[in-house]
């Protein structure tokens, strides 16, 4: 007794400093180490498993093929070409049902509803011209594409293909300092890069994930394909004979992207060797087994979390867009609108990057969704050029069926080619939408990050098509 | 419409005076920073240290040998002790410069957050190994004994840093790691290194690429005033002594089951060949040790190389039933012995007896 109640809380605590610092650095790894390995002992003594492996292993076999010098690549090629070819021609005929129904037949119904109501003219322009009709814009253009490719992906995610596609790929990307899994999320990115951002959850090392999650506005989204096409064809594919016209313009948009990709692997090298050096990386990369795919839950689970969430968040700032969009076109102070004035501010800088301002104004009101750009730029090029006898009045957004009429009408606008290329770029090289900003506020949980992608690209695009114009201004005389 | 041309140079210039500015590492902008640093704090922190690394190696600091160290001119060292003595950290004892009780603590709290910073540095940030040191070496100045002791706290309160240098108590407490140079050891003596010395940092480095860490067993085989060749962890290394003495060794009473053996790592399997897992290395450490951990990667699993990516890089590896790709530097931090070829089982022929010697501390 008399020995125990010598003993003061203090010797306790002085003796166990000394056996910390005998026990060695190493203690707690050992320790874990152990549990580990008691843990899988006793799982290995509990769990029979069957002595010999079958025969023929269908895994490994299409492990095998998918994997192989020879037919791993032309295999992936082959099959994100037919993905993406079924996206484009699939979409074009629902995209053309919808915008019918949403903007050809149901706008002008509703007009003529709100002026039987006696409703005043602003607040019609407002909510229908203004509000109801960029909604409807980024619902008919957004929704085909997306209901296609996102469960066509997830099939093949399903499978247990895509993964098998980060291992081919990991070799380039790791020379990037970036994660094979990137391969994925930048896929995603082509269709929407909202969805590409989220995508980015399957890198679990901290360092690639940001990566991914910066450089996946480079990945050319389905927002941005209409206006690429357009551009082409129009002035791209102009240059040519018509009938190379087609491939011509075709070879162009696969530029921008494939120069997109370029941009990927250059910001993510630099990148990896910067800013995000401190940052944690480990890599390892599950490889699961094959299973057939479950269709219809695939395609169910697909449009709900990827389609409908990414179609919400983008009507969501739509809405406000197209309330502005009407506004600027139609707030006049001293004799001429509030879009006209900003033009004018913003016109030498565009002259300067080789666009105009009605484009960059076009990019500022439409920074909640790439889809509305091409009918801002028509609309406001019409307010501009007072070519009224085309259009549907100031504000509100307007598509051209006829070619001819409109190269007319931007020629009046004063575009060149020098124009059309550097939109092709600028539409490549610009912030991202503000649903994927958003989007990546929510996954990094971190301002700094999101600026660092919101800017990024935005600066990357105006020094590009600076530098652009200047050399083509003096290459051109 | 401005002049191209002109524009063009315009522009050349402003990029090249960013660049110029904030190229990463050598711009100006970050030197400028750094000059900032240099405080009369700093350089009084730096001078207690040195005093500190002299005293525990049982000899005096000198006026030079600061001056020395911290390249200043032997003025501005004499006017930089003579405001620490004003301060009641050194006493100067004609040339020899001594710490006061006062200076001592100052000194044990700028070398604790030293060693917790690079401790933080190796466990949870990506930085490369080569910028531990550098990056402590600034960061210790600005670590106030709180965020220290937070720190402390949020790492488990470490006892070592990567190097194997203890790390002090909050009371100041250190027990050296009481290791030999290997230089001095016996050769065929089994030991275990206990620390690398990280300065200079040239030799450093040559440690770093020789894949040398803290726990590693190591054994002599040859030393002579021109090289030492000694056994290392599966691998057989030549240094020039003076590099070697960097490293300190504590010699084992027995060697451990390992001692000797060819160790291999996982990427010199090739695609259908087996093994099992010995452990992992040292250098492999933090996330990614705990993540391997989480894969079954430990000792006693065995382990298949199914495939090999088209690139040539990274490598399936089949392990508990799951398909795994590992790159080639992290499967270089996995220890395995290779089954022989054409044993179905995957088992090699280690017996269960060494396996379980294998997890003996190696105190």
């Amino acid at each position: 007794m008399n020995q125990v109640s010598t003993i003061s809380p203090n010797d306790i605590l002085t003796t166990a400093e000394q056996w910390r610092w005998q026990i060695g650095h190493t203690f707690h790894e050992q320790l874990m180490e152990t549990i580990y390995t008691e843990a899988a002992e006793i799982a290995d003594a509990a769990v029979t498993r069957p002595d010999s492996r079958p025969r023929f292993d269908l895994d490994r076999t299409i492990d095998r093929l998918v994997t192989s010098r020879l037919w791993g690549f032309p295999m992936m090629v082959l099959l994100f070409t037919l993905v993406f070819w079924i996206t484009i021609a699939g979409a074009n005929i629902p995209s053309g049902w919808l915008s019918q129904l949403l903007i050809d037949t149901a706008h002008p119904w509703l007009k003529s509803g709100a002026a039987a109501i006696g409703m005043p003219w602003w607040l019609s322009g407002l909510l229908l011209d203004g509000m109801y009709l960029a909604t409807a814009w980024v619902v008919s253009v957004m929704l085909p594409p997306m209901a296609i490719f996102f469960p066509l992906f997830t099939l093949l995610e399903d499978f247990g293909y895509l993964p098998r596609v980060a291992f081919n790929l990991d070799n380039v990307f790791r020379k990037a300092g970036a994660h094979g899994k990137q391969a994925l999320s930048m896929m995603m990115g082509f269709g929407c890069n909202a969805a590409g951002v989220v995508a980015t959850r399957v890198i679990d090392s901290p360092r690639e994930r940001l990566i991914a999650i910066i450089t996946n506005n480079f990945a050319l989204c389905n927002g941005r394909w209409p206006t690429q096409i357009l551009i082409a064809t129009l002035f791209i594919g102009g240059l040519v004979p018509a009938y190379l016209a087609g491939l011509v313009s075709a070879l162009a948009v696969v530029g921008i992207a494939m120069l997109g990709v370029l941009f990927t692997f250059g910001v993510s090298w630099a990148l990896s060797r910067t800013m995000l050096q401190g940052e944690v990386s480990t890599f390892s990369l599950e490889l699961p087994p094959y299973r057939p795919p479950r269709i219809l839950q695939t395609i169910y689970t697909s449009l709900i979390d990827r389609t409908i969430y990414v179609l919400w968040r983008a009507v969501v700032f739509a809405l406000p867009a197209g309330a502005v969009i009407w506004l600027v076109a139609n707030i006049q102070v001293g004799g001429s609108s509030v879009a006209e004035y900003l033009i004018n501010v913003l016109n030498p800088i565009g002259v300067l990057v080789g666009l105009n301002g009605v484009i960059l104004l076009a990019y500022v009101v439409a920074i909640p969704a790439n889809e509305i750009v091409i009918p801002t730029v028509l609309m406001l090029t019409v307010l501009v050029t007072g070519a009224h006898h085309v259009g549907a009045g100031a504000g509100v957004m307007f598509e051209m069926q006829s070619e001819a009429g409109m190269i007319t009408l931007f020629q009046n606008g004063g575009w060149t080619l020098l124009t059309a290329v550097n939109l092709m770029l600028f539409s490549l090289l610009h912030n991202p939408c503000s649903t994927t900003i958003y989007t990546i506020y929510k996954e990094t949980g971190s301002a700094k990050w999101t600026a660092v992608a919101a800017l990024l690209p935005v600066v990357i695009g105006f020094v590009v098509t600076f530098v652009v114009a200047q050399v083509w201004r003096l290459v051109a005389g | 419409m401005p002049d191209p041309g002109m524009s063009l140079l315009i522009f050349a210039v402003i990029a090249g005076i960013c660049a110029w500015l904030f190229w990463p590492q050598g711009g100006q902008f970050w030197r400028w920073q750094q000059m900032r640093r240099l405080t009369t704090r700093v350089q009084h922190e730096d001078a207690l240290k040195h005093i500190y690394r002299h005293q525990q190696h049982h000899r005096f600091a000198t006026v030079s040998s600061l001056a020395g160290a911290l390249q200043l001119n032997a003025d501005a060292v004499t006017a930089l002790l003579g405001d620490m003595v004003s301060h009641q950290l050194v006493t100067m004892d004609g040339d020899a410069l001594r710490l006061t009780p006062r200076g001592q603590s100052y000194a044990l709290h700028i070398i604790r957050a030293h060693r917790l910073y690079e401790r933080y540095l190796a466990e949870e940030t990506g930085f490369a190994e080569s910028e531990w040191h550098g990056r402590a070496e600034q960061q210790e100045h600005y670590l106030s004994p709180e965020e220290a002791d937070a720190l402390a706290l949020q790492l488990g309160n470490p006892t070592h840093d990567p190097h194997g240098d203890p790390i002090p108590t909050t009371s100041g407490a250190l027990t050296p790691h009481g290791g030999v140079p290997l230089t001095a050891l016996d050769t065929e003596m089994p030991a275990c290194i206990v620390h690398l010395e990280d300065e200079p940092e040239t030799v450093y480095a040559q440690l770093v690429a020789e894949d040398i860490h803290p726990g590693m067993e190591v054994r002599l085989l040859e030393s002579t005033p021109q090289r030492v060749r000694f056994w290392c962890d599966g691998d057989e290394h030549l240094l020039a002594p003076v590099v070697a003495a960097n490293i300190s060794v504590r010699p084992l009473t027995q060697p451990s089951a390992l001692d000797g053996v060819a160790g291999e790592r996982l990427s010199s399997l090739q695609p259908g060949e087996s093994g099992v897992v010995l452990g992992l290395t040292p250098a492999c450490r933090g996330s990614e040790r705990r993540r391997f951990m989480d894969l079954g990667i430990l000792p006693g699993a065995s382990i298949h190389a199914e495939m090999r990516s088209p690139g040539g890089d990274p490598t399936a590896y089949r392990i508990r039933d799951t398909l795994i790709a590992l790159r080639r530097e992290q499967a270089d931090r996995i220890r395995i012995a290779r089954a022989a070829p054409g044993s179905l089982d995957n088992r090699t022929e280690l017996s269960s007896e060494q396996m379980g010697e294998m997890y003996e501390p190696a105190l």
